[in-house]
């Protein structure tokens, strides 16, 4: 609903004055009478925002309507000015030039007077919502500059933009300290300031590759400067067509969040230490009940103090399993890299786990090539290896099976393949068979105690050593794995 | 005349444990619950073997086992060494590293089968 204005009459002729009054109020306008210039800027100035248009006489005397005019042109100009004279002669124009905007005969018929009025309110209106838009779009264009820059600003992470040519065009404050920018790099190719070449690269990936980079593609990386560890976003910034026309770059520092993973780390390295050997403690007092030691047991207690030793003996292997973890993730494994032969390394895992395999009643067979070249790597890590997947293969095996270990060399590698006769592995679980703490869970498996880290820790051995670790499998079939680790040179 | 074991270590459960197992193999069993208590039985009771537990407060058993092995009186005596300390990666290194240094004529990983233990002891016994 559009508002209706407030109009201010100036005139000093009475009968001029009552009857423009009448005609306004009599449509509903607000209207306001006073008989002199000074009353109206007087009043003008005591209502600020009070008046929009105003019907000002051209024959006030004293202070008369021209300086009235030329005043509310500078200080007030919004308000919209309607002369009103006698003849409409030169004084009009007069008038009309020091910004009225238009003038009615003080001799005006009724018609007249709301032809010109209903054009000055139209005009009102029209101005009214120019200005409205105005200060809209300039609320907007604020957004681009100052108000927008502080928003960003005000944001946790950093914030970076380059161009299609690499150039930087954007950087809030947190991506300076992040990155050590500083603002008069704007405008400057990234690669001059930006010193980590993984993050320069992916910054110019537009430029690179433009195509390669789908809506919504993001790559990350992760930096490490002094104290801080950054995780970085890299999007491409994509435009209404759909081309790409630059790179965003999100810089977290996620110093905090690693901090809080150690500690949670050194906790479970702190558990698993300390139950050590309390478990080892009740696994001797067990086996030496169990064996009858400690007196005569009957046959069904003997049963369920075996099954505690068992049980135990499971817990020690997920402490075992867990302390080695974290020394592999501390990178405590290749500590110590020498030329290893790997038949001497096979020969003492089958002795290790040849017991197991014989009270299951599997046959664990070896066959190596003679005079097999050396690897490279760290003894402990390598002897995991084997003794993970050699024991893994006897477990998952049912009795009267087979599990096979060959050591050839193929190219550049040496192979150790370990083969079985075992359950198998769904090809369902086989993504995830290398992943922390996965364990395939069946009707096959929930008899076999483990801990779900020892295929991680092979996984993570291999890939230490250069290596690669593939397995086949076939449910009820059994299971391959083959360790490739290159030939010492 | 049956053949006499010191056990050292400071968890008395374990101690306890092992004294059934190596009475019920005929040996004679004297317990010390830390490293001088340890090394004055050593010396007072002329065992024929110590296992010594490497995690004890004050004087580990490294330490007790290089007293005992610079001892012209003790030196003669077998000694294993039993921790916890171990994990199975690093099995080899360590052993081979304390073995060294400290002279221990063998070295058992903790946890162990009470059959192992036996197996170990009777090995380091027999003539």
């Amino acid at each position: 609903m559009l508002t209706k204005p407030n109009i201010l009459v100036v005139e000093n002729n009475i009968a001029v004055l009552n009857k423009v009054n009448q005609l306004l109020t009599g449509r509903g306008y607000n209207v306001v009478v006073v008989e002199t210039a000074r009353e109206a800027l007087d009043f003008i100035q005591k209502n600020p925002g009070g008046v929009d248009i105003m019907l000002l006489s051209l024959e006030l005397p004293r202070l008369g309507a021209m300086p009235l005019l030329e005043t509310l042109r500078k200080a007030r100009s919004e308000i919209l000015i309607l002369a009103m004279s006698a003849d409409c002669g030169e004084e009009a124009i007069e008038a009309m030039h020091a910004g009225a905007y238009d003038c009615i005969r003080k001799t005006f018929t009724t018609e007249r007077f709301w032809t010109k009025m209903d054009r000055a309110i139209e005009r009102f209106h029209l101005k009214r919502d120019l200005e409205a838009l105005q200060r809209e779009r300039r609320s907007l264009q604020g957004c681009g500059s100052d108000s927008m820059r502080a928003i960003f600003d005000s944001v946790a992470d950093g914030i970076l933009v380059t161009d299609l040519h690499g150039n930087l065009v954007f950087c809030n404050s947190k991506a300076s300290d992040m990155l050590d920018i500083s603002c008069d790099e704007l405008g400057r190719p990234v690669q001059q300031f930006i010193r980590h070449k993984e993050l320069e690269k992916l910054l110019c990936a537009a430029r690179v590759e433009p195509v390669e980079h789908p809506k919504g593609h993001y790559e990350v990386c992760l930096l490490e400067t002094g104290d801080k560890r950054l995780r970085i976003h890299v999007n491409p910034v994509i435009n209404r067509d759909g081309a790409p026309i630059g790179m965003v770059a999100l810089i977290h520092d996620v110093a905090r969040i690693s901090g809080m993973d150690s500690l949670k780390d050194d906790f479970i390295f702190m558990v698993s230490h300390q139950l050590k050997s309390p478990l080892s403690s009740m696994l001797m007092q067990l086996s030496v009940v169990v064996d009858g030691l400690a007196g005569e047991l009957n046959a069904r207690q003997k049963d369920l103090l075996a099954k505690a030793k068992e049980k135990t003996k499971g817990m020690i292997i997920l402490v075992n399993d867990l302390l080695d973890f974290r020394r592999i993730e501390e990178g405590k494994v290749l500590q110590q890299i020498e030329r290893l032969d790997l038949q001497e390394i096979l020969q003492r895992t089958v002795e290790l786990t040849a017991m197991s395999a014989e009270d299951k009643g599997i046959t664990l067979e070896t066959h190596v090539t003679e005079n097999l070249p050396l690897i490279s790597g760290d003894r402990n890590g390598i002897e995991a290896v084997f003794l993970n997947l050699i024991n893994n293969a006897i477990k998952y095996t049912p009795g009267g099976g087979r599990v096979t270990v060959d050591i050839y060399e193929s190219g550049q590698d040496l192979r150790i393949k370990v083969v079985d006769t075992g359950i198998g592995i769904a090809q369902s679980d086989m993504q995830r068979i290398f992943d922390k703490f996965y364990r395939i869970r069946s009707e096959m498996t929930k008899n076999i105690a483990g801990t779900g880290l020892g295929l991680s820790i092979v996984k993570k051995i291999v890939d230490l050593h250069r290596g690669t670790i593939h397995v086949e499998s076939e449910e009820n079939k059994g299971t391959t794995f083959i360790v490739s680790l290159p030939i010492a040179r | 005349m049956s053949k006499k074991i010191l056990m050292v270590d400071d968890d008395v459960d374990f101690c306890a444990a092992v004294k059934l197992l190596l009475e019920s193999r005929a040996y004679e069993v004297v317990l010390a619950h830390d490293g001088r208590e340890g090394l004055a039985k050593a010396r007072a009771a002329g065992p024929d073997l110590v296992i010594l537990d490497v995690m004890m407060p004050e004087m580990n058993g490294y330490d007790v086992c290089v007293v005992l092995k610079s001892d012209p009186k003790l030196s003669h005596i077998p000694v294993i060494l039993l921790t916890a300390v171990d994990q199975s990666i690093f099995k080899t290194a360590y052993t081979k590293e304390m073995g060294l240094m400290t002279e221990a004529d063998d070295y058992i990983a903790k946890p162990v089968d009470s059959a192992e233990l036996a197996r170990r002891v009777e090995q380091l016994l027999s003539p």
